[in-house]
């Protein structure tokens, strides 16, 4: 293997790209119109256009991608997340083109893509499901059928998207009087996002926690599980904060869920990285949930308490190497990881999301601190991709440690120009809830503007008055160069103004 | 040379004179001692002396974020982002207090960003109740689904299902 193209883009093409760099492979970039400066295009070897702005027209283009590969005479594809990443298609159009597809085979991600199918293997492999519809309701099903099923099923119950993943497609349904609504709007997100507006209902477990175990398998049919994650922190049903290992995991259980977790993954043949992510309830059963048939948007916190870097494993299983790694060391974490998704949203005005130009980075370092990122200073967040645009993991020796350790980065952490999500990783990190590790998969839902939970640290009146002084010196400084007549502000005022208009 | 700085739901006035190679910067009466240091295009080291202090000594790193209006600006300061606006003396006139009253006159819905119309709900006519859903917008891949305020019928639809937005369009009105 010695060139390898890269379907995706932002902080996960950027981390494939350090991947490939570190192996000596050379790395190929696709592109849209708008990522044409992208960091992705930037750090590449080379770069080749693939499209519109718009996913469909890009980064979701099969042939365009394919065509792309055999231009640039790579040999291997690697996904990342999202896109293309769990489609069979695309894997089985790698596999014809001669390309090697850096992931599980066609028939996998086909089988573990749909959800109830995913159940049906889980069940065979003696692992228990939550219950719930084990065939697809697809969206012929009218609404007095699925109002039928879901009665047998009993409220709450949760709709999701049978070919979902990263919270898309997917509902919670506290009556039979929400369930149209709901259902709409399921189908709907799930037909835009993944092509298939299938639905399952599934009964809602209460207070679960997510806990999901990291898997790599190679072609010689050895399957390793990696010590758990736990992603509980979640928004919308998407992860948020994620952290390895659990305060929820006792060693016994942990031999349990990463035994049930490879025993799923033995049963349908994997190879490469995938996750199984499991519910656990407060009694300490756990039940499957279902594999992500890719590499995980939260893999560096498992490479930060393991030391194995698992996009490397990814290449070295796509080109036939045998799994040599000790599988008691996996399972073995050494402290204590945290990741936070930084997003350009703005946490203060409903999250809504916030693209843009970044006027300024300032990107935290110092012992401990991982920053997975796809921006840069003066480039440009697009308005048509998912808005994460950093993935900030802090290591240490206990979970206090990296919690202390991910405070102070997060204050070290400027994008200015945009908004993004650092103040309510701020807030959350100092709920004493977050801190116990006292949580479940509604803690954002139950605190997030709650009374009594506090503001967003923005607001203190302290910080206030140290912002208002320096805007005011700002001013006055830049005022006092910009123009030599003081004696007249409001021209001066209007000069100021127009040297910030220009930059 | 004053300001009056907006930041949070207050405008607070801000004096700020030559003192040597030193400022003095009065915040609402009360005078601090800066010593300020440009470290960047839109970023400055500060050193303020508290209250009766002479030498400065606490140390503020700060940096600025230009916004859409002259003279808003995000500030980033001890790892916190705060939203400022600074006018000169007099600048915010009744500016300040012209908010929207949500009681009452026509609900306009607008584009929060700019995006894609999913679908639209409701008709010109139709009765909407408080926090009904009316129009889906799609941005950054999410569906956003854009509710009344209050109870209303609906007069216009400018929009139609598919079409694409920029922010602030002017989607529906509900009177």
């Amino acid at each position: 293997m010695k060139k390898i193209l890269i379907a995706n883009r932002g902080e996960i093409a950027v981390r494939v790209i350090r991947a490939c760099r570190d192996m000596g492979i050379a790395t190929v970039a696709i592109y849209s119109e708008c990522d044409r400066a992208a960091l992705h295009v930037r750090m590449a070897d080379e770069a080749w256009p693939v499209g519109p702005s718009a996913p469909r027209e890009s980064y979701l283009r099969i042939d365009a991608i394919i065509d792309a590969a055999k231009k640039s005479g790579a040999d291997a594809v690697h996904p990342g997340y999202g896109f293309l990443a769990e489609n069979g298609d695309f894997a089985a159009a790698c596999r014809d083109a001669g390309l090697v597809f850096i992931g599980p085979s066609p028939e996998a991600i086909a089988l573990m893509g749909s959800k109830t199918a995913a159940r049906q293997a889980a069940i065979k492999a003696g692992v228990p499901v939550v219950p719930g519809t084990e065939e697809p309701l697809s969206e012929q099903t009218s609404d007095a059928d699925v109002l039928k099923v879901a009665e047998q099923i009993g409220y709450p119950l949760m709709l999701k998207a049978v070919a979902g993943g990263g919270g898309k497609g997917m509902r919670m349904v506290a009556s039979p009087a929400e369930l149209p609504a709901s259902l709409r709007a399921a189908r709907s997100e799930a037909q835009s996002a993944f092509g298939d507006g299938a639905v399952y209902l599934e009964r809602r477990i209460l207070a679960p926690r997510h806990i999901e175990v990291q898997l790599l398998g190679d072609h010689h049919g050895t399957v390793l599980p990696f010590v758990e994650r736990e992603c509980s922190i979640q928004r919308r049903h998407q992860k948020v904060v994620e952290e390895s290992p659990s305060l929820a995991v006792t060693p016994a259980l942990r031999r349990q869920m990463t035994s049930a977790a490879a025993a799923v993954a033995r049963t349908v043949g994997y190879t490469n990285a995938g996750t199984i992510e499991f519910l656990l309830d407060t009694d300490g059963s756990f039940y499957f949930l279902e594999m992500n048939t890719r590499l995980q948007v939260e893999h560096p916190v498992t490479e930060m308490v393991t030391g194995v870097d698992l996009v490397q494993w990814q290449i070295r299983i796509a080109r036939g190497e045998r799994l040599t790694l000790d599988p008691e060391s996996l399972l073995t974490p050494t402290a204590h990881a945290i990741e936070c998704r930084i997003y350009a949203e703005d946490p203060e005005n409903g999250f809504l999301p916030s693209p843009g130009r970044i006027q300024g980075l300032r990107v935290p370092q110092g012992p401990g601190v991982r920053d997975d990122s796809g921006a840069y200073e003066g480039g440009e967040v697009p308005i048509f991709y998912d808005p994460m645009i950093s993935k900030l993991v802090t290591w240490g020796e206990t979970r206090d440690h990296a919690i202390a350790r991910m405070k102070r980065a997060l204050a070290e952490y400027q994008v200015r120009g945009i908004r993004t999500t650092i103040p309510f990783f701020q807030w959350i990190l100092d709920d004493d809830d977050f801190k116990a590790a006292r949580f479940d998969t509604t803690f954002i839902d139950r605190k997030w503007g709650a009374p009594g939970s506090g503001p967003l640290p923005a607001s203190e009146p302290a910080y206030e008055d140290l912002a208002v002084i320096a805007a005011a010196v700002h001013m006055f400084t830049r005022a006092a160069t910009a123009a030599p007549a003081v004696s007249e502000p409001v021209s001066i005022w209007k000069q100021a103004g127009r040297a910030e208009a220009l930059r | 040379m004053t300001f009056e700085i907006g930041v949070g739901t207050a405008v607070r006035t801000v004096a700020v004179t030559r003192n040597g190679s030193l400022l003095n910067v009065t915040l609402d009466g009360r005078t601090v001692i800066v010593d300020a240091r440009r470290v960047g295009d839109l970023a400055l080291s500060l050193l303020i002396t508290p209250e009766g202090g002479t030498v400065p000594v606490q140390s503020v790193d700060a940096a600025l974020a230009v916004q859409r209006t002259a003279g808003d600006f995000d500030v980033h300061v001890a790892g916190r982002t705060i939203p400022v606006q600074v006018r000169l003396a007099g600048g915010f006139g009744h500016q300040k207090k012209a908010g929207v009253a949500q009681g009452t006159g026509p609900q306009r819905i607008t584009a929060p960003m700019p995006g894609k119309i999913v679908r639209v709900l409701v008709k010109p006519g139709d009765e909407v109740k408080a926090r009904q859903g009316l129009v889906v917008v799609e941005a950054m891949k999410m569906e956003n689904e854009l509710r009344a305020v209050r109870d209303g019928r609906v007069r216009d639809v400018v929009v139609t299902e598919g079409q694409s937005v920029d922010a602030g369009a002017l989607l529906l009105v509900v009177e």
